[in-house]
């Protein structure tokens, strides 16, 4: 008998269990019946795109978030007064016209008129006003309080013109204002604490629904107010897994695919129902060299490094063959990039360069990078092309947290135990401020900045400071042009490549670009 | 037995708080600076000193752990530092489907599992004996990342059956919880059958067949149920591991899962994520520990609860 008993109670557990969670799926399937309809190709026009993307979306605070893929999805619902083109360069989007002084402290918009946002509020100056307000005093808003926490005042002389003047010159400032997107003034005022699950802006699409990381939908919004025809429904999809990705693509369970992984390629690109784009991005290559230390405080050793590597196999080895060298201090979609005569791989040079500086039988140093996979094939690449020189390099990769306080621990130069480290860095391609000043300036030495080859240029720091403190554009590029050619001269870093950016498409998808900063432009996707 | 749940539940208590301690040292004394990887790369010192102000990350440890617990005794998970928003928020979508996909996969794997053990056990040495225990092999030996894009690769891009990932409807549940239970329906196959054996070797199952009782009966009323402790001891450990999440399950099928949030908020050092799901999976662990011993005793009532 108490046999039997026992038996009978685990049969009911598992029964139990199995009831558990039929019953609450039944709940979830008949929400999500109508995405499935993809599947089989129907002559009627499809009213869902899926996207599927390679990470979870971080938060839908616009002025709140740092990665890509949270900043595509927002785009698509949100605008700010500027914006960016297909190149990444600035345009007017809720800014009718706007102008800077001449000292490059006061910024006055003329705003669009008869905008609304999707919950019904008028889009004018004074909402504006309290989306800057917001950002320039809620302390959580940490990334983009750069450059509004230097706002001196707001003015509204109309109701669709708005004045700002800064305390001090900051020349990002109009490419904050492109990132910073405008969200409803009731939203911010009533329920700030939502503003992260579902904003309300005055886009082309609106919120429609996040299940965090499963998935996040987006809605045309029928009244906005800028032209064009646009799918009805737009549901993204973080997809991690490279494989499955493209899986998705292939099946049409996704009918764009963000980005397509580059051992991947070869593997749609013959798929007819399949289109593959490639893009340059802004995403920069380098090792950067500690210029403070011996041996590498003489530029010609660091130069003798830069003629070591050969860039083109740079792209082809550790690239998958998508990206250009870098040929300049940034990427050639940042504005006033100006080509520089590159390092062409050249042995004998690099090794007579050496020897001038002292070490004609080489010496022993170390590389710093992540833990990740390409970080890793990349410093072994450079390990093997100094080589050549007979500099013996020594890996040391470390998890980026580690790293991370390994590189800013260090107080002061004195203190830096880094010698060369693998990175990148990508910054929008209208900022060259942030291209260059957190990389070159003497002030941002770590702890301070990103100066990691400690990259100490008097006359560098001078061009760069002038050229914020103006906003003259010719006289920008004048400036920016002599601060590529000296420090691409200087070689504080061995300068590899550019990565371009692949993105999958199904064959009836129309509308979809991306940006050179990596930024997904979905608001005007369509079925052909 | 009610009261010896009642007290076991008791017990709980004090270990959350040692593990509520334990990892909250963990996570603060790995390296990496929370700070500056919420401040952005291009930071200057000037922005990583107010974040780090603002999240409370230059107050005494003790101090932040007095009000981690505080915040913690009100319901109150605390805040992302990655996404700003409610730990609870970011646990609610993952957690159900986490729980969810372990059901399916322990399920299948045991129901599996024991019989491809049993069948093994009963024909040693002969050809279903053989099948099994390949079968078995097969499931432990392939991993579980190639096994899941492999039937991807099958039944979703090839046959048009089944969704590639996510988690919606029962249909998507299938192929990640085929993955994740092939390895343990081979442990659960394997421990049945060498567990088996030995005890049909014992006098009391000779006893049975001596005084006639049909092979039937034998095996399953006697001997099964006889060696299924160490099965259920490990199909325990492994229940409790799988609700922890699997990471390369979750990445391969885009599961919303919590194997892969831990592992993320880790390389954020995201403390307030990494430290609610260390305490909901000491938890889990606590309560699977607890249905195990009770299962004991129900297989076994010459092991008694003490109450």
């Amino acid at each position: 008998m108490l046999q039997r008993k026992g038996w009978k109670i685990l049969l009911l557990v598992v029964f139990c269990a199995i009831f558990m969670v039929a019953c609450s799926d039944d709940k979830k399937e008949t929400n999500s019946s109508e995405g499935k309809g993809e599947k089989e190709p129907t002559t009627e026009k499809k009213e869902e795109l899926v996207v599927a993307v390679n990470e979870n979306f971080i938060s839908m605070d616009p002025h709140n978030t740092g990665d890509t893929n949270s900043n595509s999805v927002q785009s698509a619902m949100l605008e700010g007064l500027l914006g960016f083109d297909d190149e990444g360069q600035i345009i007017n989007v809720l800014a009718e016209d706007y102008s800077v002084s001449e000292d490059a402290l006061v910024y006055t918009f003329k705003l669009h008129q008869g905008i609304k946002f999707h919950d019904g509020e008028d889009f004018n100056a004074e909402a504006v006003k309290v989306n800057f307000e917001r950002i320039m005093k809620d302390k959580s808003l940490r990334l983009n309080s750069r450059g509004f926490s230097l706002i001196k005042k707001i003015e509204t002389p109309s109701e669709y013109e708005i004045k700002i003047t800064l305390k001090e010159t900051y020349s990002p400032m109009l490419t904050r204002f492109g990132v910073a997107k405008i969200i409803s003034p009731k939203s911010v005022k009533e329920n700030p604490a939502d503003i992260p699950k579902k904003p309300v802006g005055t886009g082309a699409y609106k919120f429609g629904e996040w299940v965090q990381g499963d998935h996040l939908t987006i809605e045309r919004f029928d009244d906005y107010w800028g032209k064009g025809d646009r799918v009805k429904k737009i549901t993204f999809k973080p997809v991690p897994e490279s494989g499955s990705r493209v899986a998705m693509l292939k099946t049409g369970e996704a009918g764009v695919i963000y980005p397509v992984p580059s051992q991947n390629i070869a593997q749609v690109e013959g798929d007819k129902n399949i289109q593959v784009f490639k893009v340059p991005s802004t995403i920069a290559h380098y090792v950067s060299i500690n210029t403070y230390k011996k041996p590498f405080n003489d530029p010609k050793v660091r130069q003798a490094f830069n003629y070591a590597v050969d860039k083109d196999a740079f792209i082809k080895v550790v690239n998958f063959g998508l990206g250009v060298p870098l040929d300049s201090i940034i990427s050639s979609k940042t504005i006033y990039y100006k080509k520089q005569e590159a390092y062409a791989q050249n042995i004998e040079k690099a090794k007579q360069l050496l020897k001038e500086a002292g070490y004609p039988d080489g010496f022993e140093t170390e590389i710093w990078g992540n833990t990740n996979s390409d970080t890793m094939k990349g410093m072994q690449f450079i390990q093997q092309q100094l080589k050549q020189i007979g500099v013996k390099v020594e890996i040391k990769s470390m998890e980026e947290g580690t790293l991370s306080d390994e590189i800013y621990g260090a107080q002061t130069p004195d203190d830096a135990k880094l010698q060369m480290w693998y990175v990148s860095w990508s910054s929008y391609a209208s900022d060259v401020t942030n291209a260059t000043k957190p990389l070159f300036h003497s002030e941002s030495f770590p702890p301070n900045g990103a100066n990691t080859a400690y990259y100490n240029n008097k006359e560098v720091d001078k061009w760069m400071d002038e050229a914020n403190s103006i906003s003259d554009k010719a006289k920008q590029e004048e400036l920016y042009g002599k601060i590529q050619e000296t420090v691409y001269k200087d070689a504080p870093w061995i300068f590899l490549g550019v990565d371009e950016i692949v993105y999958g498409v199904r064959s009836d998808v129309e509308g979809v670009v991306v940006e050179p900063t990596g930024g997904l432009d979905v608001k005007d996707a369509n079925f052909k | 037995m009610l009261r010896y749940i009642i007290k076991r539940v008791l017990e709980i208590l004090p270990i959350i708080f040692v593990v509520s301690i334990l990892s909250f040292l963990f996570i603060h004394f790995i390296p990496g600076d929370p700070a500056r990887l919420v401040a952005g790369k291009d930071a200057t010192l000037q922005d990583v000193q107010n974040v780090r102000e603002e999240l409370g990350l230059n107050d005494p440890i003790w101090k932040q752990y007095i009000s981690y617990m505080g915040n913690l005794l009100q319901g109150n998970l605390g805040t992302s530092l990655k996404t700003g928003l409610p730990v609870s928020d970011m646990f609610s979508s993952r957690f159900m489907p986490s729980i969810y996909l372990t059901f399916f996969a322990m399920i299948w794997a045991t129901i599996i599992g024991l019989l491809i053990g049993a069948i093994s056990a009963v024909f040693k040495n002969k050809w279903p004996d053989y099948l099994g225990m390949v079968t078995a092999v097969s499931g432990i030996s392939l991993p579980g990342f190639w096994l899941g894009l492999l039937l991807i690769q099958l039944f979703s891009v090839q046959l048009g059956m089944l969704p590639t990932g996510g988690s919606e409807g029962f249909k998507s549940y299938i192929l990640p919880s085929l993955t994740l239970g092939a390895g343990i329906m081979s442990m659960i196959a394997r421990f049945t059958r060498s567990s088996l054996l030995e005890t049909l070797q014992t006098d009391y199952i000779r006893t049975g067949r001596a005084k006639g009782l049909k092979e039937s009966v034998v095996i399953i009323q006697h001997a099964l149920r006889n060696s299924l402790i160490p099965v259920v001891t490990i199909a325990g450990l492994q229940f409790g591991f799988l609700l922890g999440g699997s990471v390369v399950v979750e990445t391969v099928f885009s599961f919303p899962g919590m194997g892969r949030l831990l592992i993320d908020s880790i390389a954020f050092r995201d403390y307030p994520v990494i430290q609610s799901a260390l305490l909901l999976f000491a938890i889990e662990f606590i309560i699977v520990n607890l249905v195990v011993d009770i299962l004991y005793s129900v297989l076994n009532p010459k092991i008694q609860i003490q109450s």
